[in-house]
C-alpha cells in the first residue's frame, strides 16, 4: 500500500519538477512553452460574444 | 483480500483522478472585470446593432484576426471599425493577462475569437477564411 502511494507521488512530482544539470554558476534559460488549450478559450469566446449579441437587444 | 481490495479501490480512484485532471478542459475567463474591460463590453453591446447593419451592408466584414474590416467605401465603416476593434484589442488582451497566456497566446485568442465571428455571422455577411481568402457566407 505504502509503495503503491510512493508510486504515484513519485510519478506526481516527476511531472512538476524541473531539474537543472550543469554549471551552478551559469545562468540556465528556460523557455516555457504555454499550450493553450483551445477548447476552453472557444468556450469564453463563444460566451462573450453570446453577451454582447444579447446584451445590445 | 481485504487489503487488495482496498488496494484495487485506491489504484483505480488515483488513476481517474489523475487522468480526469489532465483531460480537464482549461477555462480562460476574464477572471476580474476591470473598468477598461467593463467599459468595452458596454461599448460593443451599444454598437451591435450598427455593426450588424453596417455588416449586412457589406460594408465591414470580419478578418481571420478577431477584428472587423473595413470592405466598403464608407466614412462611418470606418469609424465604427476603429472603436470595436479597440474595444475588442481591450478584451483580447485582458483575457491574455488575467490568463497569464504571453504572446504566444494573444495569437491563439485572436484565432479563437475569429472562428467565432465566423460562425456568427448571419448569411450575406463578409468573412474571411483562415486562407486568407475574402468570401460572402
Amino acid at each position: 500500500m505504502r509503495k503503491l502511494l510512493f508510486v504515484y507521488l513519485a510519478f506526481f512530482a516527476a511531472g512538476c519538477t524541473v531539474k537543472a544539470v550543469g554549471d551552478p554558476n551559469r545562468p540556465i534559460t528556460i523557455n516555457a512553452n504555454i499550450v493553450v488549450d483551445v477548447r476552453g478559450l472557444k468556450k469564453t469566446a463563444v460566451g462573450i460574444e453570446d453577451m454582447v449579441s444579447q446584451g445590445a437587444r | 483480500m481485504n487489503r487488495f481490495k482496498r488496494t484495487l479501490v485506491l489504484t483505480v480512484f488515483l488513476t481517474f483522478g489523475f487522468l480526469s485532471a489532465a483531460c480537464a478542459v482549461q477555462s480562460y475567463d476574464l477572471k476580474e472585470m476591470t473598468p477598461a474591460v467593463q467599459q468595452a463590453l458596454e461599448n460593443r453591446k451599444a454598437r451591435f446593432a450598427e455593426l450588424e447593419h453596417l455588416k449586412r451592408e457589406g460594408l465591414i466584414g470580419e478578418a481571420d484576426t478577431g477584428f472587423v474590416e473595413v470592405r466598403g467605401d464608407s466614412a462611418e465603416a470606418v469609424s465604427v471599425t476603429a472603436a470595436e476593434n479597440q474595444d475588442r484589442k481591450i478584451i483580447y488582451e485582458a483575457i491574455v493577462e488575467q490568463n497569464a497566456l504571453g504572446p504566444a497566446g494573444y495569437a491563439e485568442v485572436q484565432k479563437v475569437f475569429a472562428e467565432v465571428q465566423r460562425g456568427k455571422a448571419l448569411p450575406g455577411e463578409s468573412i474571411q477564411l483562415p486562407s486568407g481568402e475574402w468570401v460572402k457566407k
